[in-house]
């Protein structure tokens, strides 16, 4: 698992991915944490086969107690699956994901780990004196959906927005936008089901401070790569399947 | 596979076939307690004739009201042991993937941070299984019982040939109860058998 910090303040950021063991059949994911002076957030943990992988990575970063907070953007498998096995892993700690989905990723197994419902409004998420704004992204691509905005370090974790489907090993950041163009325009079309949807998300993205944009699938978007994207997602048709 | 995924996977497959056993048993139970009040109609209509009869249908009544009981019995631990089964397959998971990780985080600064975790899920692992072995041994005993009125409804079917054999015209409807006892008794017995079998494929002292 290639750890890669993204950013060092008051607090990190670090990315986990590029995993070279991981099964070939399973889609590449980008994990992120958040990680404080006591407190350590996991954003999109991942599927049961990384779990393993995943936990050992943080361990670089966080004892096992001080990882307090999971995230999830929505219900995939390749998001929370793991959620059973953090659940016997972690003793505190809080899940933070939609109260629509709630019934649904219970189902991956959440008895000591408590759900904190997250509203289709939004909220915030607090981690000593670092306080992340959960923003509503709902229908990129899943009904309930929620993305993670750090003011002060200006980065948007943006789950499935911004995704590119590439051959393992791609670098962390985008260099060259327009022929990132390729790995992202079918995944972004296919899986993204609204343009209502879509522009109501880049309307609300466009009144934030964005450095970085990382998602969950392929590279990070640095500087002009986040307002170029923000126009070339704006122009794109989606829900091309009907 | 592994062992362990094997061993667990046999064990989900033996907790649902007993599942399955024990609901044919259920149906045939009640159908014999149907054959006990269609005796009980027969031999009140045959009257002297049939008067040897009359007790041996209360009885067959009985047999089948105590089969039904037990099942309903061994129906409550069988569910009980598919929950610990589910409970050691998500324990024994944990277990492994926690000693994956440990491994993986060599030279990690909080790598023994994972040891309080690692032995909490390897004590649940491990009571999962002291119980699940405890409540196989339970449920084999309690299989063991259920056996009897099935065995004694074999002796009473042949003693209802007997009674059958005074009771002139009602002969045949009679000898037809008998031989659907014997069936049913028969039946249960064979179920039973496989759930015992069932049971016997888990290694339980792993």
């Amino acid at each position: 698992m290639k750890m890669t910090p993204i950013y060092e303040g008051a607090h990190r950021w670090i990315m986990f991915g590029r995993d070279t063991n991981k099964p070939a059949n399973i889609i590449d994911t980008n994990q992120y944490i958040v990680r404080t002076a006591n407190r350590c957030l996991l954003m999109d943990p991942g599927g049961i086969e990384l779990f393993a992988p995943m936990l050992a990575a943080v361990l670089h970063h966080a004892p096992v107690e001080e990882i307090t907070d999971l995230f999830a953007s929505h219900q995939d498998p390749d998001i929370i699956s793991s959620l059973g096995l953090w659940d016997q892993a972690l003793p505190k700690a809080k899940l933070h994901a939609s109260s629509l989905w709630e019934g649904f990723i219970r189902h991956f197994g959440c008895e000591s780990i408590d759900y904190v419902g997250i509203p289709d409004n939004g909220g915030k998420i607090k981690l000593d004196s670092t306080e992340l704004k959960i923003i509503p992204a709902h229908y990129l691509h899943s009904s309930a959906n929620f993305h993670i905005y750090d003011a002060e370090a200006k980065i948007l974790m943006s789950g499935d927005v911004g995704a590119a489907l590439e051959a393992s090993g791609a670098p962390i950041y985008v260099d060259n936008f327009d022929s990132h163009i390729d790995h992202m325009r079918f995944f972004h079309q296919r899986w993204m089901p609204s343009n209502q949807a879509k522009r109501d998300w880049i309307e609300r993205v466009r009144k934030l401070d964005i450095d970085m944009m990382a998602p969950q699938h392929g590279r990070i978007f640095k500087g002009d790569n986040v307002k170029r994207f923000l126009d070339w997602f704006e122009g794109l048709e989606v829900g091309i399947a009907v | 596979m592994t062992d362990k995924t094997h061993q667990t996977k046999s064990q989900f497959v033996a907790v649902a076939s007993i599942a399955a056993e024990l609901s044919a048993v259920m149906e045939v139970a009640k159908e014999i307690s149907l054959a006990a009040a269609n005796a009980k109609a027969i031999a009140f209509r045959a009257g002297e004739k049939a008067r040897g009869f009359q007790p041996i249908t209360d009885f067959i009544n009985e047999l089948a009201k105590e089969t039904i009981t037990l099942v309903n019995a061994i129906n409550e631990h069988a569910l009980l042991l598919y929950r610990l089964t589910v409970n050691e397959y998500r324990t024994s998971t944990a277990f492994d993937k926690f000693q994956a990780a440990t491994k993986m985080a060599e030279g990690a600064q909080y790598q023994s941070s994972l040891q309080t975790s690692t032995e909490a899920v390897e004590q649940r692992m491990l009571e999962c299984r002291k119980q699940f072995r405890r409540h196989v041994g339970q449920l084999l005993d309690q299989l063991q019982e259920v056996m009897h009125p099935a065995r004694a409804a074999r002796v009473i079917a042949a003693n209802s040939r007997i009674e059958a054999s005074q009771a002139g015209e009602y002969l045949l409807s009679l000898q037809a109860v008998a031989e659907s006892v014997d069936r049913a008794a028969q039946i249960i017995h064979n179920n039973v058998q496989r759930c015992r079998s069932a049971l016997n494929v888990i290694n339980i002292n792993e």
